[in-house]
């Protein structure tokens, strides 16, 4: 897509429908044979060949190559087999034809064409440039080669070396982008055409099977754009394919092209990085001219040459940038892996997480989580830009240079984010890291408004290239820099490399949770063994005190008695002690029946059942009306019963006591809360509140085993609430704890 | 007045032993208690096996059936009683020194008459114990019994 630039909607397909390859002629400064494997009898030639050989017009097809060209035919046999039948067209060598009509030289070149050889021969006029004489113009460009750092100057040097070798007016370096566009990216020239340099050419000024046959046949030359077409003559019916030849005649609309163009000759060899098509060199003349096979061959050497240093020299540069991001991304790891979040370990290194890729902005977007750094568009876009991405896009990785084109509410913030690239972390959970560039406005040079023109003539509508090639400046918005290879690679790797944290986190939380499934049941296993086997020596202490009391009893002393009534009174709470583990046990253990239940009934229950202990004190009780939550209703009473009866107790010492039972929603969660106005805590100590057998008081003055606030802990957190404390020294206490609000969120 | 029935305690612990007979001893009752200190004798006892082969004693008035024992657990006990023709009506009482709820559930399952936690505190425990001898000695009566004895 080429997204910001504005096409006018014509249809220019109609020369992509042209049978260029079987043309049925070819240009008229050579002749062409093809001859019959292995008898080589002559099944297609070309008009013109008849008169060149010196032989009538019907003397040449059917007959044997011995008949009508015995110069070649002594030694074809060895030739032939010397060919690659894929191997397109080459030089067989040069041959003297001395016929009734004089001496002539031609260059000759074979190439196969399905049962057929084709041989291809060219008039070598003067002194043939030998392969020998081409010799130091070659070495000259292998050498200068080296001292070239960049593309540009590679593209400008193998320009100028052609133009050398060839004597065209002008050379330009034309390099196809992913739309097949083509711009000219190096240029060597004369006076007698403009300059083309930095001019951009439409796609379809080189149709699909042009390139096509670009790739397979690497050079072309038309010496005279006003030729008469040579047919191709033969009793088969059949079209010759002559889409490995050297004369092949071209497209008439081509041919128009080149005299809109004001070049009367022109020649043009593919660059071919890793066999695709990567540019031409395209070279054109303002006058005819013929350059020989032998020249043509070099620069096809050159090229070869040329091509491949421009690979390596891409390929250095890209993997010296590799090299680069690898470092930033193997610091990014390290900071991913850090942390029990991996989103953390990006999130807190901004600049490696936007300089991995080449980012002005990035963001990371994650169920409800979303963060966002630098130029980006707001929080808001961004999350209805994930919801896009999840719904269009779900590959693993995305990239675009024109996002605006593809998803129009990006328009907003083309300034920003024209370019994106996302990976995508995880699927369950939408999670997504989003590079942004901003736009770069362009403006590019077209040659020529890039539309062809339909002129009817002769009634017919036919396809007429522009005719115009003045420059036709174009603006181009929305779109950023493209994201190069390396840095969709590196966004992928990252990408890996976040999914396997993930999927190692995973293994981890399974192997802890086995872990813990373990020692849950050695526990269960213990708190059993002691609640049995430590409550009988209790029993039995208590016990045998009693039977000591009741039968000894009148012979012991008062002190005696004393003591006895101590020890029981110690088993007695040993005993409840080991009672009280073994139910904090077991509330870790039971299942949850979660309900909804009414907490202001069940508040008024509590406060009925602590009647007993208030006897005759003076509380005031505030109860606030409490909503409905869903909880296992048996634990959360045991919670309250725990909370009220503290707040009974520890406001012992007033003469009025104050309790507030009251509640509030606050993110998600319903907080309910005990409030008194007795003796308060510490606050330094609010840790230990909360755990197991921890007391803060004297058993003298308030009794108890430090039970009750674990379980309360342990069974609020069992159904994924908090719970918490706040008070001081005589001013009283809060405590809190929370419940998820299930209700409030539905 | 009919032949008063035993009870039968099966407890391995000597001391529990003794605080439980000092307890059914004050509730006056004139049934003999008979002791014996693990699962498998107990079975032995019910079944007149073994060294109980030849007993003259009549089947219990109430198994005190103390929960951990040597050889036989006290759940197995429970269910080969419970699952016998003949025995399942002789009312079973776990005696058990905790509430662990599985067994509770366990025992309940399998058909246990009452489940007593034995108190930490004597005077709970001496309560409990003199209430099960006299609920299940004196008051309860039992159902006809088909072999009729």
């Amino acid at each position: 897509m080429n997204a910001g630039t504005t096409m006018p909607d014509l249809d220019l397909t109609a020369c992509e429908q042209e049978l260029i390859h079987i043309p049925g002629s070819i240009q008229p400064h050579g002749f062409l044979l093809s001859i019959r494997l292995p008898d080589t009898a002559v099944i297609h030639a070309s008009a013109n060949a008849a008169s060149i050989l010196g032989l009538e017009p019907d003397a040449v097809l059917g007959r044997t190559l011995m008949e009508v060209l015995p110069e070649l035919a002594a030694d074809l046999d060895a030739d032939l087999r010397d060919m690659n039948p894929k191997g397109g067209s080459h030089y067989l060598r040069t041959v003297a034809l001395d016929r009734s009509t004089g001496r002539r030289s031609f260059d000759v070149a074979v190439h196969r064409s399905g049962g057929y050889a084709v041989l291809e021969l060219e008039e070598v006029n003067g002194a043939a440039a030998s392969l020998d004489a081409l010799n130091p113009n070659l070495r000259q460009f292998v050498e200068q080669l080296g001292g070239t750092s960049t593309t540009e100057s590679l593209c400008r040097l193998a320009a100028a070396d052609v133009r050398r070798l060839t004597g065209f007016d002008r050379v330009l370096v034309y390099r196809f982008d992913e739309n097949w566009n083509g711009t000219v990216i190096a240029e060597d020239r004369n006076e007698n055409l403009p300059s083309y340099l930095d001019l951009r050419f439409p796609a379809s000024d080189i149709p699909a099977q042009a390139r096509e046959l670009y790739r397979r046949n690497r050079l072309r030359i038309i010496p005279n754009a006003d030729y008469i077409p040579v047919p191709i003559q033969s009793h088969d019916p059949a079209p010759l394919d002559l889409s490995d030849s050297l004369l092949r005649s071209v497209s008439p609309v081509h041919l128009e092209y080149m005299r809109n163009m004001g070049t009367m000759a022109s020649m043009s060899i593919s660059i071919l990085r890793d066999g695709e098509l990567w540019g031409l060199i395209s070279c054109h003349s303002k006058e005819p001219r013929r350059v020989p096979l032998q020249v043509r061959n070099a620069c096809d050497f050159l090229t070869q040459i040329f091509s491949l240093q421009l690979e390596a020299r891409e390929n250095t540069a890209l993997a010296e940038k590799r090299i680069r991001l690898r470092s930033v991304q193997a610091r990014l790891l390290g900071y991913m892996a850090a942390e029990e979040f991996f989103i953390d370990g990006l999130v807190n290194h901004p600049a490696e997480l936007m300089h991995l890729v080449g980012a002005e902005g990035v963001a990371i977007v994650s169920g409800d989580f979303c963060w966002i750094l630098g130029q980006t568009p707001s929080e808001q876009h961004i999350r209805k830009l994930a919801a896009w991405l999840s719904q269009h896009h779900p590959e693993d990785l995305f990239a675009t240079d024109a996002l605006s084109a593809l998803y129009p509410d990006a328009r907003d913030y083309i300034d920003r984010a024209s370019g994106l690239l996302s990976i995508s972390i995880s699927k369950v959970r939408a999670s997504y890291v989003i590079w942004f560039r901003p736009e770069v406005v362009q403006t590019v040079k077209w040659g020529g408004d890039p539309s062809k023109s339909v002129r009817a003539e002769a009634g017919a509508p036919r396809l007429h290239p522009r005719r115009s090639f003045e420059i036709w400046k174009e603006t181009v918005l929305g779109r950023s820099l493209p994201w190069d290879v390396s840095e969709i690679e590196a966004a992928g790797e990252l990408r890996n490399a976040a999914v396997g944290i993930v999927l190692r986190r995973a293994e981890e939380l399974a192997a802890l949770s086995d872990e813990l499934r373990r020692s849950n049941k050695e526990l269960e296993a213990f708190s059993y063994s002691v609640s049995h086997d430590l409550r009988a020596p209790f029993r039995h202490i208590v016990g045998y005190s009693e039977l000591l009391k009741k039968h000894e009893g009148s012979t012991l002393s008062e002190r005696g008695l004393r003591y006895v009534d101590t020890i029981i009174e110690s088993a007695l709470t040993a005993g409840t002690l080991v009672d009280n583990l073994l139910s904090f046990s077991q509330m870790g253990r039971t299942t949850l029946k979660p309900r909804l239940f009414d907490a202001s009934q069940m508040v008024r229950e509590v406060k009925h059942s602590l009647a007993m202990e208030i006897g005759d004190r003076k509380v005031r009780w505030n109860i606030a009306d409490l909503p409905a939550a869903t909880a296992d209703p048996l634990l959360i009473r045991l919670v309250f019963e725990n909370l009220m009866s503290n707040a009974v107790k520890y406001t012992r010492p007033r003469d009025e006591a104050r309790i507030d039972v009251g509640s509030y929603r606050k993110n998600g969660e319903i907080v309910f809360f005990v409030r008194d106005n007795g003796v308060g805590f510490d606050m330094t100590y609010v840790d230990k509140l909360f755990g197991v057998f921890q007391r803060l008081h004297r058993m003298e003055d308030f009794e108890g085993t430090g039970i009750g606030l674990a379980n309360v802990r342990r069974i609020v957190e069992r159904h994924g609430g908090r719970t918490w404390a706040e008070g001081a020294i005589d001013k009283g206490a809060t405590f809190s704890f929370s419940l998820p609000d299930i209700e409030g969120a539905a | 007045m009919p032949e008063l029935k035993p009870i039968l305690l099966v407890e391995d612990n000597p001391k529990d032993i003794e605080l439980t007979l000092a307890a059914l001893e004050q509730s006056q009752l004139a049934n003999e208690v008979v002791v014996v200190r693990d699962g498998a004798e107990a079975l032995d006892f019910l079944y007149r096996r073994g060294e109980h082969a030849s007993r003259n004693t009549s089947d219990p008035a109430v198994v005190l059936l103390d929960l951990k024992l040597p050889k036989v657990d006290g759940l197995e006990v429970l269910e080969k009683v419970k699952a016998d023709a003949i025995l399942r009506h002789t009312p079973v009482v776990m005696l058990t020194s905790s509430r662990e709820e599985s067994d509770v559930v366990r025992s309940y399952e399998l058909g246990v008459n009452a489940f007593v936690v034995k108190p930490v505190g004597f005077r709970e425990f001496f309560d409990a114990i003199q209430d099960l001898g006299v609920f299940w000695a004196i008051l309860n009566e039992p159902p006809p019994r088909n072999g009729g004895q």
